[in-house]
C-alpha cells in the first residue's frame, strides 16, 4: 500500500510530502498507527512543525519519535524525500 | 503575566465586567470591583511609570530584578549533533564556561542570544525571558537538515536547513529574536495561537526580532530593509518576511512560490485552525500587524526601538491586553498606551493611528 508523509507549519508555514510504497498488512498498520499516533490538541509550539499520515483519504497526526525500529527505515525515506509544496 | 500582578484579579476580570459588577446591587460584589478597578488603575500608572524609567532609575529603585545577584544573562548553548533528542545533547557553551567555539552556528545564537539580552535588559530593564533571570537555553544542529526554528516553551530550537532552499536558521539575528520574544510574551500577555491572537503573537515576535537586529547594527527606520531572514531563505533576491511590504519577502520562488502574507485587513486571509491550516493563518496574517507596526516606526522616525518599540512593548507587557486579543483590540490599546507614554494627540499617538489605519485595521 502507499503511505504518504506530510510535514507542515514552520517559521514560514511550508507544506512537505514524500509518499512510498510499504509491504505491511492492514493489522500491522493499524498497531503501528495506534503506536505513533498524536493527539493534535496538545500543547502549541511556537513555529513547531507537524507530521501527519495520509492513510487513504485519511490524515492522521503522528509523532516520528514514537517510530518502533522495525519501521523506521521507512519513516527515514520517507523524510529523506520530502519534497516542498509549492505555494499557488 | 498573572506572577508579577499584586492581585490575580487583574488578569481575570477584563474592565467592562468589572463596570458591570461595579453597577451591581450587590454592595460586597460593588465594593469588590471598584477596589480592584482602583488598584487596576493605580498599577497601570506604575507601569507607565517604569517603562519610562531609565535603566539607572530601576537600578535605584531595585527594579530590575527580583534576583539582584542574577541580573547578567545566563545562557547556555547545546549542540544536537543532528540528532532529535535532547537529553543526549551536548553542551558548547555557556556563560560560566565559555570555550573558544568553533562552529559557526554556534557562535550565531551567541551573538544572537546575547543580542536579544541586552536589548531587553538595555531598553526596558527586562531581566531575561521571565524577568527573573531565565536561563537562555539554546539547541543548535537539531535533526538532519532541518528547515525551522521554534521555541518549545523551554528552548530555542535551530535546525541546519536543507543546504539548497534554507541555509541554517541560526544565520539571522532576527530570528533569534523571534524565538526569544516568543518566550517572553509567553511571561506576559501569552496571546493565544491561533486565529488573530496567534497572528499577533507572531507579529510580535516578528517586530522584536527586526528591532533586535537594527538595534545589533545601529540602522534607523529608513536604512533598514525591514526583512526577517534574509540570510536564511538562500538566494539574494529571497528572505521569509518584509514588514515594509507583507507579501514581497519572496516572488516567483522555485520552490516556494510567492509570499503569501496579506499587508491589509481587506487581504486578511481566513484559514482553518489546524496543524495544516498554520493555526488559521498565524504566520500569514501576522503580515497586516507587522504593516501596521512598520508604518508607524517609519513616521515616527529614528530608531524603531525608542518610541515605537517602547509603545509596542509596553503593549505586550500591559494588563489590559486580553490573551485572545483581536487587532482592533491591539490597535485600540497601541493608541492608548502610545497616549499614556508621549500624551494624547502627539506625534507618536497619530503615527500608531496612521499605522493601523494603513494597515486597514
Amino acid at each position: 500500500m502507499k503511505l504518504k508523509l506530510i510535514r507542515s507549519g514552520g517559521f514560514i508555514p511550508v507544506t512537505k510530502a514524500a509518499e512510498t510504497e510499504v509491504h505491511i498488512t492492514e493489522q500491522e498498520l493499524d498497531k503501528l498507527l495506534s503506536i505513533i499516533r498524536r493527539d493534535p490538541a496538545g500543547p502549541r509550539i511556537k513555529d513547531g512543525t507537524y507530521y501527519e499520515i495520509n492513510v487513504g483519504d485519511t490524515r492522521i497526526p503522528v509523532d516520528l519519535e514514537k517510530v518502533p525500529e522495525k519501521y523506521s527505515h521507512i519513516f527515514v525515506t520517507l523524510r529523506e524525500n520530502l519534497k516542498i509544496i509549492k505555494n499557488k | 503575566m498573572c506572577n508579577k500582578h499584586f492581585s490575580p484579579v487583574h488578569c481575570i476580570i477584563p474592565p467592562y465586567m468589572l463596570k458591570k459588577l461595579m453597577e451591581s446591587g450587590n454592595e460586597k460584589v460593588a465594593g469588590m470591583a471598584a477596589r480592584t478597578n482602583f488598584r487596576s488603575h493605580r498599577f497601570r500608572n506604575d507601569r507607565i511609570y517604569f517603562q519610562k524609567a531609565s535603566v539607572m532609575e530601576k537600578a535605584i529603585l531595585g527594579l530590575t530584578s527580583t534576583q539582584p545577584g542574577k541580573t547578567g544573562m545566563q545562557m547556555e548553548v547545546y549542540d544536537c549533533k543532528q540528532k532529535t533528542d535532547f537529553a543526549t545533547a551536548v553542551l558548547l557553551w555557556d556563560t560560566k564556561n565559555t570555550p573558544k567555539i568553533t562552529s559557526l552556528a554556534g557562535k550565531n545564537v551567541i551573538r544572537g542570544g546575547k543580542a536579544s539580552w541586552d536589548f531587553y535588559w538595555q531598553l526596558f530593564g527586562r531581566n531575561s525571558i521571565d524577568n527573573q533571570g531565565l536561563l537562555i537555553k539554546q539547541y543548535i544542529h537539531y535533526d538532519k537538515g532541518m528547515d525551522n526554528a521554534y521555541w518549545d516553551g523551554r528552548r530555542m530550537v535551530y535546525g541546519d536547513g536543507d543546504g539548497t532552499v534554507f541555509t541554517s536558521f541560526t544565520s539571522d539575528i532576527d530570528i533569534i529574536g523571534h524565538e526569544l520574544t516568543h518566550g517572553v510574551m509567553e511571561n506576559e500577555a501569552n496571546l493565544e495561537y491561533d486565529n488573530q491572537a496567534g497572528a499577533l503573537n507572531e507579529s510580535f515576535s516578528d517586530v522584536f526580532g527586526i528591532m533586535i537586529k537594527q538595534k545589533y547594527i545601529k540602522q534607523d527606520v529608513r536604512q533598514s530593509n525591514w526583512l526577517i531572514g534574509e540570510k536564511v531563505l538562500v538566494g539574494p533576491k529571497y528572505a521569509l518576511r518584509s514588514l515594509k511590504a507583507p507579501g514581497t519577502a519572496y516572488l516567483n520562488h522555485p520552490e516556494l512560490g510567492d509570499d503569501p502574507q496579506p499587508a491589509t485587513m481587506d487581504k486578511f486571509q481566513k484559514m482553518p485552525d489546524s496543524e495544516s491550516g498554520d493555526w488559521g493563518g498565524v504566520h500569514i496574517n501576522s503580515g497586516i500587524p507587522n504593516f501596521a507596526f512598520y508604518v508607524t516606526a517609519f513616521n515616527i522616525g529614528g530608531y524603531s526601538w525608542e518610541k515605537a518599540g517602547r509603545i509596542w512593548y509596553g503593549v505586550m507587557t500591559d494588563s489590559r491586553l486580553a490573551s485572545n486579543a483581536s487587532f482592533e483590540d491591539v490597535r485600540n490599546l497601541s493608541i492608548i498606551v502610545a497616549g499614556e507614554m508621549f500624551g494624547t494627540g502627539s506625534l507618536e499617538a497619530k503615527a500608531v493611528t496612521q499605522g493601523w489605519s494603513e494597515a486597514k485595521v
